[in-house]
């Protein structure tokens, strides 16, 4: 029986850039971050609440999982902003927007009432699109 | 530009001659001893061999002690002048020159890393590892 998730991988432009936008205007925290091959960082972040699921941020590298041409159309996917990476919740959509805004996160929609709780969706800083839902309770 | 070579007797005596240090890299090897396996004179060899493997034969006999000392350097059974010495270097100190210069590290740091990769990888699942290529499955 599958339990759980406990990581899960977004693709970045930069992981120095990533770390920081996570970090300084997410509010997230480093879970871990190590080099592992000569050109293999592994970082992983999490949130203060849940430090047992780790967003794996990583750089589409040619040599390793990806050949040359795999590498360019990932990045290219990406800097489209076309690629929908997950929902976040929180207890204050609406507060953890204006917050989040005026630290410069870019906001696709602003907080809206949907049939599950209030929703906002941002990007992070190489396109990724989030949802920031702040559940409906039951939900 | 570099003419290459076609014929396939001097290619396959300096093959020979290559053969012959990937095999004796730990001993200490001359000019003379390597091209006498390939049956040229000394100075006509050094041009073949270059020509053939865009590299001297001394070149190419440090490569192979560094690459071989990276091995064992992973390790931790040898000290690093233990590696030096088995890998068929004279002096300790030309030894940590050239690994430098090859590697980017000295042989001591260049060990560390290893070690802290080693550590790190504890942390990454293997799957990943596996996936990228930094560990076969």
């Amino acid at each position: 029986m599958i339990r759980r998730m406990s990581h899960a991988t977004i693709f970045v432009n930069n992981q120095n850039e990533a770390l920081e936008f996570y970090r300084d205007k997410l509010g997230f925290r480093v879970h871990t971050d190590a080099m592992v091959g000569e050109d293999f960082r592994w970082l992983t972040m999490c949130t203060e609440d849940d430090p047992d699921f780790e967003l794996i941020l990583m750089e589409p590298k040619p040599g390793m999982l990806m050949d040359d041409a795999t590498s360019q159309q990932l990045r290219a996917i990406m800097n489209k902003g076309v690629l929908g990476a997950g929902v976040f919740n929180t207890d204050d959509c609406r507060g953890t927007y204006e917050e989040l805004k005026a630290k410069g996160v870019q906001f696709v929609s602003e907080p809206a009432e949907r049939p599950y709780g209030v929703e906002a969706v941002f990007k992070d800083n190489s396109g990724n699109w989030f949802s920031l839902t702040q559940p409906t309770e039951g939900n | 530009m570099v003419r290459r070579i076609e014929d396939l007797e001097t290619l396959e005596r300096l093959d020979r001659a290559r053969d012959f240090i990937d095999h004796c890299y730990d001993h200490p090897l001359s000019l003379d001893q390597i091209s006498e396996k390939a049956c040229f004179s000394r100075y006509h060899f050094l041009r073949l061999f270059r020509q053939a493997f865009n590299k001297t034969p001394h070149q190419y006999l440090i490569e192979r002690r560094i690459e071989k000392a990276k091995e064992l350097l992973g390790g931790d059974e040898l000290r690093v002048t233990d590696v030096c010495y088995e890998v068929g270097f004279q002096s300790l100190g030309s030894f940590s020159t050239l690994f430098h210069r090859y590697v980017g590290h000295a042989p001591i740091t260049y060990r560390e890393k290893v070690k802290q990769r080693e550590q790190a990888k504890r942390q990454v699942p293997g799957c990943f590892l596996v996936m990228y290529k930094l560990e076969s499955a």
